[in-house]
């Protein structure tokens, strides 16, 4: 790999020319950014007139305030030799491979052998490139378009790394992937991640965004669980509370395929969060889950898609939000079931629970039906924690303090006995404690 | 020490609808206190106030704990002091095991929670569920429990009240309450919408925590329960107030002659 560093670092039409030459990038790549930039300048910035912003505003918010990584990170080549937060983060999990990222830099990885005997390959989308092009070419950028929205054109043009996972055909990896991205104060980072799960193989990966305090994340997930294929992907959103972020996640799911995401939004001054699950053959299942727990002035907005496409898909979401202080969510949702996908199965459901008489859920969610042989639920709702269930518990010698604890613990437990990976579920745990103010 | 809830005088008001006009009444350890009235007449506000519930606002008169108001105590400490109060209409917590809940509050009511901070701010090491009962031992004690009140088993991690039936959810005080060993328990209608065989088990529960020196003050609308509960003293509570006291043999007075016999042997004034 090239180690010049860039020769701007600020987000410039001469930065997305740069990023091609530093990493002396094919030139279908290189065509693909400035394709992406033209469409970035040619979207207008969004307003609250259109429905997916009216409820989101960007006041603030400037690009002129972020720099680019412009200075390769040294590897280390142990996990003792990481910043100790990141060695012990690590630790929570039992995984089959670990990557580390600062920045754009990959500074720290490991895969189980034995998984790359077995044809696995899990390290750098900047590797990836080099060793797998070809593999590269074929998934980068067909499920994210730059055209989807302004933040996903940008990306497009400015990204410099991410994650690349490939699971071959018939391989079961029981042992999840884990990825820290560690993200620099005052960046504006792109990260992009790739994941490929081959016919009837199966898969668990979870990524864990950190810091950003004052920057901002604009990341892209494109996920390919194949005909057959089960695809885990866990995205834990730890970023710093003065960080904007912005993510656009797309699953395809084919034949067969089952795709489970689990979204746990904890930081972030501001996320607009994109989840798009596709259910593109018959006898596709996704299952979306979601968990947010904004505090402060932090804002939270996810838009969610189920996208039924071919008959007899299923698809389950529920996304489960409790709010503090001054602290606002936004939950839009649709369910779209297309004209031939009959026995489509589809249920939505957002729930809200309100801590603080300043803080605000706003859930939209919405159906749009073609097909006449279906079975389509929503529903959504918020809701105060009550007096009377805070004096129940009192009235048994719990404190008031223990008592909102554990209503709080008690209205997550629905999302988090669904979590595959207890490594994850102790994280999401700790969290929440940590946000009912025990820890 | 023979612990000793005395109501003097309350007057309880919701919002600026007065209540509770004036309640006087005593309840010891080891004794069952017996309280009759009609729907409506208060006795449910008076339960809450003796808990300590904030929609209740004390008026006038006091509550005291052997001889110490409580007025002034949070619902958690009068807790602690060894009051508890069955729920009329327990609420459900879902998400919440019984088990993990009911540890909680043993701990905090055994003092397990104030032991630990204590050591804390003396310098002592924070050490991880230190605030908490040991596991084995609490497990130990509410299998033993549960086996003694008729409890099944499976309650332990089901959620709180969550999808219990109405028998279920007075089971579940009643092990809650035999968890807690208050000594003075107000058991608001426990015996209300109960089959046969849910009301015995619920009274042979009071009966064993009675037997154990704990107190109880039986709040009910009818005789029913008191067929299986035998009381030591019977308050008829009446518009706000308790209007007679007296021996068990009120009770069967009570049941032959109706509410109305109150109202117009008593001079109560009318509505």
């Amino acid at each position: 790999m090239t180690v010049t560093t860039l020769n701007t670092d600020t987000i410039s039409p001469a930065a997305v020319t740069a990023i091609g030459e530093r990493f002396r990038e094919p030139t279908w790549l290189r065509q693909a950014r400035e394709a992406a930039w033209e469409t970035f300048t040619a979207t207008p910035w969004p307003t609250y007139t259109e429905e997916t912003w009216r409820r989101t505003r960007l006041t603030g918010f400037d690009l002129a305030d972020f720099t680019l990584a412009t200075e390769p990170v040294p590897a280390v080549s142990s996990r003792r030799q990481l910043p100790r937060k990141m060695s012990a983060n690590l630790r929570k999990m039992d995984s089959g491979g670990a990557l580390v990222f600062q920045d754009a830099s990959l500074i720290y990885a490991e895969l189980d052998p034995e998984l790359a005997v077995r044809g696995v390959i899990f390290t750098d989308l900047r590797t990836a490139l080099v060793e797998h092009e070809e593999l590269v070419r074929t998934y980068l950028g067909a499920q994210v378009l730059a055209a989807d929205n302004k933040f996903a054109a940008l990306h497009y043009a400015l990204w410099q790394n991410g994650t690349f996972l490939y699971v071959p055909r018939h391989v079961t990896v029981e042992k999840p992937f884990q990825v820290l991205i560690q993200l620099s104060p005052g960046k504006a980072a792109f990260h992009h991640s790739l994941i490929i799960a081959e016919e009837n193989s199966e898969l668990t990966i979870a990524e864990d965004y950190l810091g950003a305090a004052r920057g901002m994340s604009d990341t892209v997930v494109e996920l390919y669980p194949l005909a057959a294929a089960r695809l885990h992907y866990l995205h834990l959103q730890n970023l710093d509370t003065t960080a904007w972020n912005f993510a656009t996640m797309r699953s395809s799911v084919y034949r067969d395929a089952l795709y489970r995401h689990l979204q746990a939004s904890w930081g972030s001054r501001l996320s607009k969060v994109w989840i798009d699950l596709n259910l593109e053959e018959p006898g596709s299942h996704g299952e979306l889950l979601g968990l947010y727990f904004p505090q402060g002035r932090q804002h939270i907005d996810h838009h969610t898609n189920q996208n039924h496409k071919r008959p007899r898909g299923t698809s389950d979401l529920l996304f489960k939000g409790a709010l503090d202080d001054a602290s606002r969510s936004v939950y839009q949702g649709i369910i779209r079931v297309w004209p031939h996908a009959q026995k489509t199965d589809a249920y939505q459901k957002n729930d809200n629970l309100l801590l603080s008489e300043q803080a605000r859920a706003d859930s939209i969610p919405g159906l749009e039906i073609q097909a006449d042989d279906v079975r389509c639920t929503h529903g959504a709702t918020s809701a105060k924690v009550q007096d009377e269930y805070v004096f129940y518990l009192m009235a048994r010698g719990l404190s008031r303090k223990t008592a909102k604890r554990m209503i709080v613990s008690g209205f997550f437990e629905e999302v988090l006995n669904r979590v595959p990976v207890p490594g994850v579920r102790h994280k999401l745990e700790a969290e929440i404690a940590r946000r009912v103010g025990l820890e | 020490m023979t612990a000793v809830l005395e109501v003097k005088d309350l007057h309880v008001s919701v919002g600026d609808n007065e209540i509770l006009k004036g309640v006087s009444l005593t309840v010891r350890q080891g004794e069952v206190h017996a309280l009759m009235g009609p729907n409506g007449s208060g006795k449910s506000t008076m339960a809450y106030a003796i808990a300590g519930h904030p929609h209740y606002q004390v008026t006038s008169g006091d509550i005291l704990f052997n001889g110490q108001s409580i007025l002034d105590l949070e619902p958690d400490e009068r807790a602690k002091l060894g009051i508890f109060l069955a729920f009329q209409y327990p609420v459900a917590i879902p998400g919440v095991s019984f088990a993990n809940f009911l540890r909680a509050a043993v701990s905090s009511v055994r003092g397990y929670k104030d032991r630990a901070r204590a050591e804390v701010a003396q310098g002592g090491k924070r050490e991880i569920g230190s605030e908490l009962m040991p596991m084995r031992e609490f497990r130990k004690e509410l299998l033993a429990k549960m086996d003694r009140f008729n409890v099944d088993r499976s309650f332990a991690q089901r959620y709180l009240n969550d999808g219990f039936s109405g028998g279920e959810k007075k089971r579940g005080e009643v092990l809650q309450m035999a968890m807690l060993e208050p000594k003075i328990a107000i058991l608001d209608e426990s015996d209300s919408g109960l089959d046969i065989d849910a009301l015995r088990v619920v009274a042979d529960g009071i009966n064993k925590l009675v037997a154990d020196g704990m107190g109880a003050l039986l709040i009910t609308h009818y005789q029913r329960i008191l067929n299986y509960v035998k009381p030591d003293k019977v308050s008829i509570f009446y518009k706000g107030r308790v209007v007679l006291t007296g021996g068990p043999e009120l009770a069967h007075v009570l049941e032959e002659k109706g509410y109305g016999w109150v109202e117009k042997e008593l001079a109560v004034e009318p509505a």
